[in-house]
């Protein structure tokens, strides 16, 4: 282990030089701590195969917009993921009616329109990317949101019954809001889109609109595979 | 008042010491109540009190509220001791404290009100962005320009590892939080999809390494060796896994995105430099050991010295099993479930909170000049916390591999065996019970602190009388 002597000698030789330099310590190691950030942060924005566009997937409307901010106030990415890993297993849970083909994992390409990400680190309730395909029924998300132990008995999530309250009925205004700040950040938004909250909102409850949300996910995707085959 | 008043400023290491024992059971209360939610869902009290809301305040009062309080406690008592200056600027100072606690108030209040980020560990909205970024500001001038004026010319070791968090954070706070506000509530990350998975993990799992992580060890390399009145064990061993941990560390996030749409690469960079990190970690824990066993007869008697034994022992538990949950099989398993849960309070509950009980421990009696209230209590505080993390770890251990085997098991005609998601889920009951009861156990003992502390506390001035740990010097009776 001699040369690991030496190693440490020459290394330390230096270091030692910089430990009675406070500006020339600091310097380096913020030289330090910046190389790997930069490698990984900077160039997957100029490969143009990180995230390759699907065509099919369309921005979120003004209502399941309305959703998504209902979703993460309510901070359902902490017990939901939206993200299927290329498991068999994971593929047939999260697509039972094989509607994305023998590919039913997540692609980059889905969330190009994800301000933030919402593919949550804890799956406590089961996954919801391709929600729309799995329980396609209004009615019954939101039986299970009011109490989800009368649609799942013995499930732990929490009941969600002011969300179809008179006091929940959303603001379209504050959307369109939304949309011209996500249209800054690169959404496609066309005035259109941002117009149309107006009617799209109307009457509607922040349940309401978490449902449209839910079942907007999967949906375009799952159309253009069906529409591939 | 203690001696050193005259020298050094102590008030603010009280007053962040303080804090840090508010918060600190302010996020475990929490924590312990959505553990139980976890089994009882009718302890989810709408709108504000639910799961959903109550994750993040959780999360942010424990690592922004009690490990944070404790990092700037223990970063204002050792540079001005290592750099022989008072701190440059006493009003400086109580400007952070304040700023800095009402910024936590500011987080208690709107992350039940449903305002947040939805980024893990960023979660506060824009306004509150802003706030820490003025104080941080305000700490970063006042910590430098102490450096600066110092007379020791020395940096010593604990410094080097102060002084890379603090370069650190402000870079991963400022580039995951950069977002356009939509109204003073509300904002969007400037980041979609793929790219803000991969700057979210950057920093998240960076808010581990130099939040948890870099600081302890300096807060380590500063109070064991002063603690036991020995010198670290090698200064060339920190010397190294300093700069090996520091330059590592960073690549590590995306073994948070394996099997994710995330390119390939990155996550095979991200998993490779996880398994280096494994080397540096255990450099800094084994640094630690063979110091501590230079006062190693002690341990019997010295509830701080078990408690900083305790804290590297699940130092290199954490980063050994952080290094193996990265390799892609395992994570294949381990990812979403449980486990993970379990690992990262393996960290927390281990080593920071363990860490951090130590200082508080060594602190309060010097600071307010006054013996420790109960030796005895401490040390009940010792075991029920150590039971508790027990408790806490194996259940998540047994439920992660649980939940993981349930997910992926398949029949014999290839479909799956648990299709029934509630199945699962009631499956897992006992195990989070148990975790509950672990959490809660914790607190208990962490309650038990806060009552010797304050009882010390109103002792305050009565004389400190240090006890002399090396071995061969006279034994103290322990009370």
């Amino acid at each position: 282990m001699n040369w690991f002597d030496k190693l440490l000698d020459w290394f330390s030789g230096f270091t030692d030089q910089w430990e009675k330099h406070g500006v020339k310590f600091t310097l380096y190691t913020t030289i330090a701590i910046l190389i790997g950030g930069l490698f990984e942060l900077v160039p997957p924005f100029f490969l143009t195969k990180t995230a390759e566009p699907i065509q099919n997937v369309k921005p979120y409307n003004a209502l399941e917009l309305a959703g998504r901010d209902v979703y993460q106030k309510e901070g359902c990415n902490n017990c939901h993921t939206q993200m299927i890993r290329p498991f068999k297993w994971e593929v047939d849970r999260f697509d039972p009616q094989h509607s994305y083909g023998k590919d039913g994992y997540s692609k980059a390409g889905e969330y190009v329109y994800d301000h933030p990400f919402l593919w949550g680190s804890k799956r406590t309730g089961p996954d919801l990317a391709h929600e729309s395909q799995i329980q396609p029924s209004a009615e019954w998300h939101k039986t299970h949101l009011i109490n989800p132990r009368d649609t799942a008995k013995g499930s732990i999530m929490p009941a969600y019954p002011w969300l179809f309250e008179e006091s929940s009925i959303i603001d379209a205004s504050k959307i369109a809001d939304h949309m011209r700040g996500l249209q800054k950040v690169g959404v496609p938004y066309t005035e259109e889109d941002i117009s149309s909250a107006s009617t799209l909102l109307a009457g509607k409850t922040a349940g309401d609109a978490l449902i449209a949300y839910l079942l907007k996910l999967g949906r375009d995707t799952a159309e253009l595979s069906k529409s591939l085959q | 008042m203690s001696s050193s008043e005259q020298k050094y400023n102590d008030t603010i290491v009280k007053g962040f010491l303080i804090s840090g024992l508010v918060w600190g059971v302010a996020s475990m209360l929490v924590g312990v109540w959505i553990a139980f939610q976890m089994v009882y869902p009718e302890l989810n009290f709408g709108p504000y009190f639910t799961f959903g809301r109550l994750r993040p305040l959780h999360t942010n009062a424990a690592i922004f509220g009690f490990a944070l309080s404790i990092i700037f406690a223990t970063a204002y008592h050792t540079v001005q001791r290592l750099c022989r200056v008072r701190i440059w600027s006493d009003k400086l100072s109580n400007l952070h404290l304040f700023l800095y606690n009402l910024t936590i108030i500011a987080a208690a209040i709107t992350l039940p009100l449903g305002l947040n980020q939805s980024k893990e560990y960023a979660e506060l909205e824009w306004p509150l962005d802003l706030m820490i970024v003025i104080w941080f500001v305000i700490f970063l001038i006042n910590y430098f320009a102490t450096i600066f004026t110092r007379e020791e010319k020395q940096l010593y070791a604990a410094i080097w590892f102060y002084i890379a968090s603090w370069v650190t954070i402000p870079i991963l706070f400022i580039v995951n939080n950069l977002s356009i506000p939509v109204s003073w509530i509300k904002s969007y990350s400037v980041y979609s999809g793929v790219y803000d998975a991969n700057i979210q993990w950057w920093y998240g799992h960076n808010a581990v390494a130099f939040v948890l992580t870099t600081p302890f060890l300096g807060l380590m390399y500063y109070y064991l060796p002063k603690h036991i009145k020995q010198p670290i064990y090698s200064h060339r061993l920190s010397i190294i896994h300093f700069w090996s941990l520091i330059f590592l560390y960073i690549w590590a996030g995306p073994h948070h995105l394996l099997y994710s749409p995330l390119p390939d690469w990155l996550q095979t960079t991200g998993m490779v430099f996880s398994i280096m990190l494994w080397m540096p970690s255990w450099g800094g824990m084994l640094n630690g050991f063979l110091t501590l066993t230079q006062a190693k007869e002690k341990i019997k008697t010295d509830a701080t010295l078990k408690m900083l034994l305790v804290g590297l022992t699940f130092y290199g538990m954490s980063t050994f099993e952080g290094p193996l949950l990265s390799i892609r099989a395992v994570s294949g398993l381990g990812h979403n479930t449980d486990w993970i849960i379990g690992h990262v309070h393996g960290g927390t509950l281990g080593w920071v909170g363990m860490m951090s009980f130590a200082v508080i421990y060594y602190l309060v009696p010097r600071m307010w000049n006054t013996n420790l209230f109960s030796e005895r209590l401490a040390n009940t505080h010792f075991w029920i916390a150590t039971l508790g993390i027990l408790l806490y770890i194996v259940s998540m251990w047994v439920s992660g591999i649980s939940e993981g085997s349930m997910w992926r098991a398949i029949d014999e005609t290839g479909a799956l065996k648990f299709p029934n998601w509630v199945q699962i889920t009631e499956t897992l009951k006992p195990y989070r019970l148990f975790r509950g009861i672990g959490g809660g156990l914790y607190l208990i003992g962490l309650i038990i602190m806060i009552y010797n502390v304050v009882r010390t506390i109103m002792n305050s001035g009565s004389g400190f009388k240090e006890i002399d740990l090396r071995i061969g010097s006279k034994e103290e009776k322990v009370v």
